[in-house]
């Protein structure tokens, strides 16, 4: 039985995080899983409102994978049938048709050239 | 000839692309719907049903849940073609559309229902109306036909001898007879009113006589209860799409079914089972039956 003189009190403690909002979102590749949250229409509108003209939309015939959002300098270094090979390989090992999987791609371009003297 | 126009359900609730489809499942479930059309503007751009529903995430667009592929038909496709065309692509639901514009829907179910009352109960024959609709295709589709009308005779009075209920099994086997003797995608036999059968044919009039004669004598061979002989009369027209003769009547569809039912009158009258009414054109602006 609880005395009536015990005191009880509520209290709330805030924890706060601050990070920069990272722009645009979704960096250089975003795998959209066929029963992701978000469809590659909403990704179109999202990257059209917040990068205009910077990502092109992929439609993909895949298992896990519905469509692609690729940064368009990326496509210039990279062009598509060398780059998706790559990245959906590594996608589907981490990935399922729930999730939308955000990659970085950092590509070097090597070049060595001979030259008479 | 019903068309899907007099049939569609006018009030359509429609969705847009850009709405959740979280909002999608409240609204068929509000309006007990199993697929919105979804319109961008004025534009069709595709439908969004139950199933995709299912299968997609409640947070998506719908414009990233929704079926593409839509089945479209103007609001005079008769009642025979929406139902070729559910068959054909496999859909549930039929959009009544005018220039791009939604006027109504169908629904599988609606076009079943409505298709099935033009099936004869008792003898599992098409009415009628589809055999109007069938040559209209087959003309369209630059075939020429024939048409074989089919009255049996004194049908009335044999109905009074053995009963009305016997009757009935008399025209049920005389379908049956029939369609035993057609040939499926060639023949369309319907049962065109009380003790009158008619069948489309793709085959030349002469081929289209001598099947005829064919189906009286099956008539007259088979062995009736009661003793029953059971004769018929029949007249045979065909028909093309082309340019009239000069002198000639340009006929309508529904003109050269006509004609088909008055040759088996003749035919009665002279006492000769089957008059061949011949060939008539039928122009390529008159294949309306109304």
């Amino acid at each position: 039985m609880l005395s009536n003189n015990q005191e009880s009190t509520r209290k709330a403690e805030i924890n706060l995080r601050l990070a920069q909002f990272e722009f645009p979102p979704m960096q250089d590749v975003l795998l959209i899983g066929k029963r992701a949250p978000i469809g590659p229409e909403a990704a179109r509108k999202m990257s059209d409102a917040l990068s205009p003209d910077q990502y092109e939309i992929i439609s993909l015939e895949h298992e896990l994978f519905e469509a692609a959002v690729v940064r368009r300098a990326l496509l210039k270094i990279l062009p598509p049938e060398k780059l998706f090979p790559v990245i959906l390989e590594e996608g589907t090992r981490i990935a399922s048709e729930n999730t939308v999987i955000k990659i970085q791609v950092n590509a070097t371009i090597q070049v060595n050239k001979v030259v008479d003297l | 000839m019903i068309t899907i126009g007099d049939i569609m359900i006018k009030d359509v609730v429609t969705i847009s692309p850009a709405a959740s489809v979280a909002r999608a499942a409240e609204l068929m479930e509000k309006f007990k719907v199993g697929g919105l059309p979804v319109i961008d503007g004025d534009k069709i751009i595709g439908i969004i049903t139950s199933r995709d529903i299912r299968r997609a995430h409640q947070n998506r667009l719908v414009a990233d849940a929704m079926t593409r592929k839509v089945v479209t038909a103007p609001p005079e496709t008769s009642l025979w073609e929406a139902k070729e065309l559910i068959e054909e692509h496999g859909v549930e639901r039929l959009l009544v559309a005018k220039d791009g514009k939604l006027l109504g829907i169908v629904t599988k179910s609606l076009i079943y229902i409505e298709s099935g009352k033009h099936i004869d109960p008792l003898t599992g024959l098409p009415r009628s109306e589809f055999l109007r609709h069938i040559a209209l295709k087959l003309l369209q589709e630059g075939n020429e036909i024939s048409v074989i009308f089919i009255d049996l005779d004194n049908f009335g009075t044999i109905d009074k001898e053995i009963g009305h209920e016997s009757g009935d099994q008399v025209l049920k086997q005389v379908a049956k007879i029939f369609k035993d003797m057609v040939i499926e995608g060639s023949d369309y036999l319907c049962r065109y009113a009380g003790d009158e059968f008619a069948l489309i044919t793709t085959r030349p009039l002469e081929e289209a006589k001598k099947l005829c004669f064919r189906l009286l004598r099956s008539l007259t061979n088979h062995p009736w209860p009661n003793g029953t002989r059971l004769t018929a009369s029949a007249g045979v027209a065909g028909g093309r799409r082309g340019h009239p003769r000069p002198g000639s009547k340009c006929c309508t569809v529904h003109e050269l079914i006509n004609l088909a039912s008055l040759g088996s009158t003749q035919a009665k009258k002279e006492n000769t089972p089957v008059v061949v009414v011949g060939q008539v054109e039928i122009a390529k602006d008159t294949t309306c039956t109304s």
